[in-house]
């Protein structure tokens, strides 16, 4: 990625540029020490002076927010302007100033109006930081100190406020008895401070020439080197994925992650300020020696298997097939905004289309119309696509139809992200940012909430999520990581009861599923771990561990991020921007396969070829989980979980279809649908037994007293338990039973045989089966 | 005698007879002084006038000379600042350079991990072909 600058030959300008802000994505209000607004429009290269300041020295301009809920108003009509006189000026798009007020002694350094448009934000040299209503009326004074504050924000949320002050950052929520939070960020003066709304990360920027990069927490993530003069200025772009940095005669474009990917040195002066126009596309820096600098980002890049995108100009995509070295050059009518690469496609949006390439045919894009509203976020499965933009989201085919717009009251679209936001061909997820313990789930193809409509519910706050993207709807999984970094699976469709949250990692920073198949990996702490089957842990918990791959993963060095699993392929990013490429074995992937396809003889011989402890963890787990006991009995065997083996063999020798389900249940922990699928089945007697071999007594006695039989069965073997461990019986329930009822072996047992024998005649076919059936024999 | 007498009553017979009051040597003389008088302020005014040229002419000179000055003195600070200006470019073609290399470095241990995989799936393949 660079920065591609154009500077004006003279200045625009005859004194310094202080501050600059965007209106649109084409056009920019910029002032400076001469007393003069200037407004430039893009499109037509025109600038025109506004209006001349009488004796004003403006310091920070920061446009009205656009309106969230009205969605006539697509743009900012007025702008706040602080100037050095102590005063702020609320001054409208025609130029005119509606009001001037007094605000500070001395300057007024920086305003911030807040992301709903209902505050104002004031810092002065005075070393107040002052709040405001919208028409400008002093609500409170937040905070006094002794130095001047350079530089303020407001929290993503609206609630709290960071500002500068002299080395130290300072985090103060609006709240007066909320904790405040404080640390020295720098070994200079601080000048700059920018936080996202999308990312929650932190920029600081000081006089000992670094910029830093800290999360909410104030938890430092990255510091750079240091340069040759202060840090003047830092951005971040909308979408949180990068931000700028200014200083003298250098402009930067740096990854969220701190480390940077291009570096710019115009003759600009200090660049005292730097704005992101709201498509994030480009950005404009506030220049010394009155200039003001366009910059654009270009040459971003996007590679799927064997095809290169590199984004060459602003409308202009080159694609090479590195297999043999074709190129095709893809022109677009306005600039590009965002696109993503994946499953055979290529979606681009520009500001007012958009286009889908397939990898087969770079000639003929499809191409439609975009709602209003730019895009932020692209996201692909294999069937479909999802544009979210600030007007909501909506799901579109390949072909270009739209399949649904999920509702999402009360969700602002425009701030989701890759973390916040999974698609897979049947399912949307979103978190939610107002409580981030939710995740909403979605239809993809009716955009109807999934189930009975109610959010997927999390103790505590979640991170990131990610859904797979293969196998069967109803068995869709989502994985995602809280805030202590645990990683939990659940199933995304409930039937009825309560689908369990397991956890399967701790400290896991961060995740991906494979594109092909339901592999998913994650980098844990210090290790790299692929887990091949999530699947295992609602089939048989004890193979978890032995169905998980782990490397080390030093070779990643500190805090690296996912960048992509395609195949079996893992492409990941160093914490110094370098990708880093890693296999992971592709026999999983095809035992997927198999499985997927029911060739289970193909599984078994693939697992014998590879001669794998994992592979055959994996297909012992699959087999279980679609009730191939024979495959299962050969994979637990290979393992070595004899006991295991001998389970699955008294399941077979089972005399009815039922009992086998149910104890294929049991063999996978769920005890309440073995119990149920048996009573269903009307074999009460069983459903009795299942709950003694559990020690599961009071349960048992309940259903045999419901149903009126076998009560002395279970008092009997309570009985034998309580004397195997000699102690008394201290249940009210058994002892009230006790009494009356007379323990007779021979007689129990004679009716056991005759429940059996009940139930291998139901299932007269099968009664060839071998005679020594009998469910208490078993463990 | 007559003439005494005039002479010493002031009077005196010029050549032509004429009465006249002043001597005729001195008339003479005073005639002569006077055309002398004339050529002497004439002449002084012609050495003014050169005297004049030849001060505007040195007073050009000088200003040619402090141009000159300043010009030398002004070549002199910008080769000054010519080194100091080249120091800028270094200093800043040594950051863009940095960045280079902070990309090669980047692109250097992508290729690392590619030639790994590359090897790695070699591997795999050998080992393939040898078990079929």
């Amino acid at each position: 990625m660079r920065l591609k600058t154009s500077l004006l030959k003279e200045p625009k300008h005859k004194e310094l540029v202080s501050c600059l802000g965007w209106t649109t994505a084409d056009e920019l209000y910029s002032c400076g020490d001469d007393h003069q607004i200037l407004k430039w429009n893009l499109l037509t290269s025109e600038t025109i002076q506004l209006v001349k300041l009488s004796d004003i020295y403006p310091i920070d301009l920061h446009w009205f927010p656009k309106s969230v809920t009205g969605k006539k108003q697509t743009q900012a009509e007025t702008f706040v302007l602080t100037s050095s006189d102590g005063k702020f000026h609320l001054i409208s798009k025609l130029g005119r100033v509606e009001k001037s007020v007094d605000a500070h002694s001395g300057a007024v350094l920086a305003g911030r109006w807040n992301y709903e448009g209902t505050a104002l934000l004031t810092a002065g040299e005075d070393g107040q930081i002052k709040i405001w209503s919208k028409s400008g009326m002093l609500r409170s004074t937040l905070a006094q100190q002794g130095a001047p504050v350079y530089s303020v924000t407001w929290s993503p949320d609206s609630e709290k406020v960071l500002y500068t002050t002299g080395k130290q950052l300072v985090i103060k929520p609006l709240q007066p008895s909320a904790k405040v939070l404080q640390w020295k960020a720098h070994d200079g003066i601080i000048l700059k401070v920018d936080w996202n709304v999308i990312n929650d990360l932190i920029l600081s920027a000081g006089e000992d020439c670094k910029y830093k990069v800290w999360d909410s927490y104030g938890r430092p993530l990255f510091s750079s080197q240091s340069h040759e003069y202060p840090v003047t200025s830092v951005a971040w772009a909308p979408d949180g994925e990068l931000f700028a940095v200014g200083s003298f005669h250098t402009l930067r474009l740096c990854d969220k992650t701190g480390w940077s990917y291009a570096l710019e040195k115009p003759n600009t002066g200090s660049i005292f300020n730097i704005a992101w126009s709201v498509d994030g596309t480009q950005i404009a820096g506030a220049c010394g020696n009155g200039h003001v600098i366009f910059a654009h980002v270009v040459e971003q890049h996007w590679e799927w298997k064997n095809f290169e995108i590199t984004l060459t100009k602003r409308r202009t995509m080159q694609v090479r097939n590195v297999v043999n070295d074709a190129v095709d050059l893809l022109e677009f009518r306005d600039r590009v905004i965002k696109a993503s690469l994946n499953y055979g496609h290529l979606v681009v949006s520009t500001s007012l289309q958009c286009y889908v390439f397939s990898t087969k045919n770079w000639n003929t894009p499809l191409i439609f119309d975009l709602r209003e509203g730019t895009v932020s976020l692209i996201l692909q499965s294999e069937r479909h696509f999802l544009l979210v933009g600030s007007v909501g989201v909506f799901l579109y085919s390949y072909e270009g139809r739209l399949i649904s717009s999920p509702k999402l009251p009360g969700i602002r679209t425009d701030i989701l992200n890759a973390q916040t936001v999974s698609l897979s061909n049947d399912t949307i997820a979103i978190k939610d940012k107002a409580d981030e313990k939710l995740i909403y789930l979605f239809e993809a193809l009716t955009g109807k909430p999934v189930g009975d409509g109610k959010p997927l519910t999390h103790k505590i706050e979640i991170v990131e999520i990610a859904l797979d993207q293969k196998g069967l709807t109803n068995e869709r999984k989502i994985a995602f990581i809280d805030k202590n970094r645990d990683l939990y699976i659940t199933a995304v469709r409930r039937f009825g009861k309560e689908e369990r949250v397991i956890k399967i990692g701790t400290m896991v920073h961060a995740l991906a599923w494979s594109d092909t198949s339901n592999i998913l990996c994650g980098l844990q702490d210090t290790r790299f771990t692929v887990w091949y089957y999530p699947n295992v842990i609602y089939v048989d918990k004890d193979l978890l561990s032995k169905t998980v791959f782990e490397k080390d993963a030093s070779e990643f060095s500190k805090n690296p991020q996912i960048v992509s699993f395609e195949g079996n392929r893992v492409t990941i990013r160093r914490a110094d921007g370098s990708l880093v490429h890693t296999n992971v074995s592709p026999y999983p992937a095809i035992l997927h396969e198999y499985v997927g396809a029911s060739k289970w003889e193909n599984a078994v011989r693939l697992c014998r070829f590879v001669k794998e402890q994992t592979l055959w963890a994996c297909l012992a787990a699959m087999a279980v989980a679609n009730k191939d006991m024979t495959t299962a009995e050969v994979a637990y065997a290979a393992i070595g979980d004899i006991d295991k083996v001998q389970y699955i063999n008294s399941i077979k020798d089972l005399p009815s279809k039922e009992s086998k389900i149910a104890h294929i249940l049991l063999f996978s922990g769920n005890i309440q649908d073995a119990e149920a699928i048996l009573l269903q089945a009307g074999l009460i007697y069983q459903a009795i037994q299942v709950n003694i071999n559990l020690y599961n007594w009071e349960r048992a006695l309940e259903l045999a007293v419901k149903h009126k039989t076998h009560v002395d069965t279970v008092l009997a073997f309570r009985q034998k338990y309580l004397e195997d461990f000699s102690k008394k019986e201290t249940n009210q329930r058994f002892l009230q039973y006790a009494e009356g009822v007379e323990v007779e072996w021979d007689k129990i047992k004679a009716k056991i045989e005759m429940e059996i024998a009940k139930e291998r005649e139901r299932m007269s076919t099968n009664s060839s089966l071998s005679m020594r059936s009998s469910i208490t024999s078993q463990r | 005698m007559a003439k005494d007498i005039l002479g010493d009553a002031g009077l005196h017979f010029d050549e032509l007879n004429k009465l006249r009051i002043l001597d005729p040597d001195a008339a003479q003389q005073t005639t002569e002084l006077k055309e002398e008088c004339r050529e002497f302020v004439d002449k002084i005014g012609q050495f003014q006038k050169i005297v004049g040229g030849l001060i505007e002419l040195v007073d050009q000179l000088a200003k040619q000379a402090e141009n000159e000055k300043m010009k030398a003195i002004g070549a002199r600070n910008l080769l000054k600042s010519i080194a100091k200006q080249r120091e800028a470019q270094q200093q800043q073609l040594h950051a863009l350079i940095a960045e280079k290399k902070m990309q090669l470095e980047r692109y250097r241990i992508e290729h690392e991990a590619l030639s790994k995989v590359e090897v790695e799936q070699n591997e795999f393949i050998d080992q393939f072909i040898l078990q079929k």
